[in-house]
Parts: structure tokens; sequence; C-alpha cells
């Protein structure tokens, strides 16, 4: 599925702000992290549970505290409805299909309850590659 | 008028390696024993579907157990055990699961455990042939590297999250919301024995140089991975299975790395065929 960059993001938090499981222990969910999806990259910032704001032109100097990392094919089928087996998670995915988390991971581990409902949201908004 | 499961609960005191464990077990049907483990880090509510399974409780004593410092089996209460860091070893893991089966006076039980629980099935398969009727590995491999990390119980992290998130996407993604969130819920009550666990799952269980010495013939190894298995991915345990004598392997459609407790519907029809086989090669 791939949107354009502008409506996946209204999209992706709009489903993300409104999400019943991340709203029930959203509390303290407030990180920000880089999806490097090859073609593009996109810097989502929460605070306390709802997405703050998406960067969709990360320069080289924006910061964040970690980031996943994965070519465009690997990006597209996290966005299917039901992924295929080894795409449907991160943990999946870096252990069979390459996908790279770098940074500060123990800030990924603080809010991992949250980020992993929310990286599963991709499955209704698609990715913008 | 009372709605009770048929599943009754017991305590039974075992010694094991100079260690008093006070085992707690869930125990329903008659006939043919089948033991069943846990996964790593989580008790024994994840066979709840079996424990009720009317059709299969007719004909087996399906009894599943909490391994000590999970659930409601204590740490041992002879041991000073805070004082030293949990890491569970292969020859613990089979003498306990031994004496267990003594104790409760079993006569050729079938084992059944998944993921650690699964590898423990090859090592009593390797080790003690003679005692059990046949195994049942569920999501295993002669080795599994990978998780035995420090994040399960890093002390800036909240550890019980860690450790349910972290084996979220262990299941399948068309299991149960309801199924997914339980065996989530579970994950959260055993942080401080998962790492532990995990040291048995992935550093000191390995086979590799030692299948050629599990004969299935003798005591049966019926092998069964989900295909949403990122850990043990099928092709893995198909490899395992086949180096052992006798070696059966079942893939498992669009389930994962917990399939009796994230889809126990879609896992069932397996586990009927892998004790079906059971019987064809040993009667029951």
């Amino acid at each position: 599925m791939v949107a354009d960059i502008k409506s996946w993001a209204n999209k992706f938090k709009s489903l993300s702000d409104t999400d019943q499981t991340i709203g029930a222990m959203g509390k303290y969910y407030t990180c920000t992290y880089m999806w490097d999806m090859e073609d593009k990259k996109v810097i989502v910032e929460m605070h306390d549970g709802k997405v703050k704001n998406i960067n969709l032109d990360p320069q080289p100097l924006d910061a964040y505290d970690f980031a996943l990392r994965a070519p465009a094919r690997v990006w597209r089928e996290f966005g299917q409805p039901v992924p295929k087996p080894m795409f449907h998670g991160i943990w999946a995915a870096s252990f069979r299909e390459g996908l790279k988390l770098e940074g500060n991971i123990l800030v990924l581990m603080q809010n991992l309850r949250n980020f992993t409902v929310q990286f599963e949201l991709l499955r209704k908004c698609g990715v913008p590659v | 008028m009372a709605r009770h499961s048929p599943v009754t609960g017991r305590y039974v005191t075992i010694d094991v390696d100079g260690m008093e464990y006070k085992v707690f077990y869930l125990q329903n049907g008659k006939g043919q024993p089948l033991i069943c483990q846990h996964t790593a880090g989580c008790h024994n509510h994840q066979w709840r579907g079996l424990l009720e399974d009317e059709e299969i409780t007719r004909d087996y004593n399906v009894i599943a157990y909490d391994l000590p410092r999970h659930g409601k089996s204590d740490p041992p209460h002879n041991t000073e055990w805070w004082k030293s860091e949990y890491k569970l070893t292969a020859e613990h893991f089979v003498n306990f699961i031994v004496k267990l089966c003594d104790a409760l006076e079993l006569r050729d039980p079938i084992f059944m455990g998944s993921s650690f629980g699964g590898n423990v099935a090859l090592q009593l398969a390797l080790r003690r042939p003679d005692r059990f009727k046949a195994v049942i590995p569920v999501e295993a491999a002669d080795y599994a590297p990978g998780f035995f990390l420090d994040w399960w119980r890093h002390p800036h992290a909240n550890a019980a999250q860690v450790c349910a998130s972290g084996v979220w996407d262990l299941m399948a993604p068309q299991s149960p919301d309801m199924d997914r969130w339980l065996t989530w819920h579970y994950y959260t009550q055993g942080s401080e024995a998962f790492k532990g666990d995990l040291y048995f799952y992935s550093v000191d269980h390995d086979l590799r140089e030692q299948l050629e010495h599990i004969d299935g013939r003798k005591c049966p190894v019926v092998m069964m991975t989900g295909t949403y298995d990122f850990l043990t991915p099928p092709e893995v345990t198909e490899n395992t299975a086949r180096r052992i004598k006798g070696g059966v392997y079942i893939e498992m459609t669009d389930i994962g790395h917990f399939p009796m407790s994230e889809n126990y519907p879609v896992f069932r029809v397996y586990l009927k065929e892998a004790l079906r086989i059971i019987r064809e090669r040993k009667g029951v």
C-alpha cells in the first residue's frame, strides 16, 4: 500500500491518537523515533501517548532517540493488512529480515508496549514507500 | 449454581539436585498421562484450552505444572536463591521433570512442551528415552541462539512490559486478540525468571552435535512449529526433525510460538495428529 506521505502522516496520527489500546496506558509514552524506509524517512515525536509531530523531511542534525531501518520492500510488507511470516513485527523482522534497530534502544524498551501497538497501525494506514 | 471447571490444582513437594520444590500443577482427564511444560517466563495457564478439552481429556490425563519460580511454584524453599543469579541448565531441567513424573507416579507419560519446553523435550528424548512413551517438542530446535538478553530484566525499563511485548510478535496476527492479550498478560507475570529460563533456551541447550544420538523409534519425537515463529522458524525445526532417527515434523499454518495459548482451536488440530502418530507407533 503506497500512500502520499502527507496524507499517510495524517492518517497515522489520527489512528494513533484515537487508538484505545494506546490510550489505556499511554500516559507516559513520550519519545522520538525515526522510521528509515530507504526511499523516505520520517521522525515521529510522541508526547504522553499522542503524536506531537511527524517530521516528513528530516535533516542531518534532527534528533531522535532510536531508529528502525530497513529496505522499502520490508516496510511494504509491514504495511500489509495481514503481514507474511517474519514481517509481522520488529522482533521478527530484526531476527529474520534484516531490520536494524539503532540508537538508544533503552528508550524503545521503556516504551515497548505502546510502540508495538502503534507499529501495527501500519497494517491499517499502510506505508509511504 | 457455581460454574466450576473440571480442572483441579494441587501442590507436590519434590527434591531435585538438593533443591526442595513445592510444585503446583493443574490436572484433568484420565488415561494416558500427557504432561505439559509452559514456555519460558510463563506459567501453566498457557495450557488452559487443552486442560478443558473434553475430547482429549476423555483419553488423556493432562497435567500442566508450573516450573519452580513460575506461577504458583515457588523458588526452592531450602536455598537462599536470592543470592545468586538464576540460570536454568539442561541437566537440572531434565532432572526436575523426571523427579516430578516419579512423584506423580506417571507411567510412560508423553511429554509435551513449547519453546524452552520443546527444547527440553529433545533433551528428554536424548537423556531419558526409557522414561517417556514419546515427546512432542513444540516450537523447538536443536539450537536456538539470540534470546538470552539483558533487556528482559533491565532496571531502567518496565520488565513486565518488556517481556510481554518482547514476545508479542512471536504470535501470529491471525490469532484472536483475546488469546494474544491473555498470553501477553501471562508474560507480565514472569519477568524475573524469563532471562534465567532463556539461559537454557539460547545457551545451555545445544544439541547440534548430538541429534544423531536421539532414537525416535524408541521414544517417538513429533515436532511441531508454527509458520509465524521467528525464533525457531519452520525450516529450523524441520531440519532438526530430519536429523533424528524416526523424527516427525508437522508444520502448523498461521500460528506462532505459543500455539496452545494464542490459538488453541487451531493448535488442537495438529496436536490430535501428533497423538495419532504416537498411538500408531506405540499404542496408548
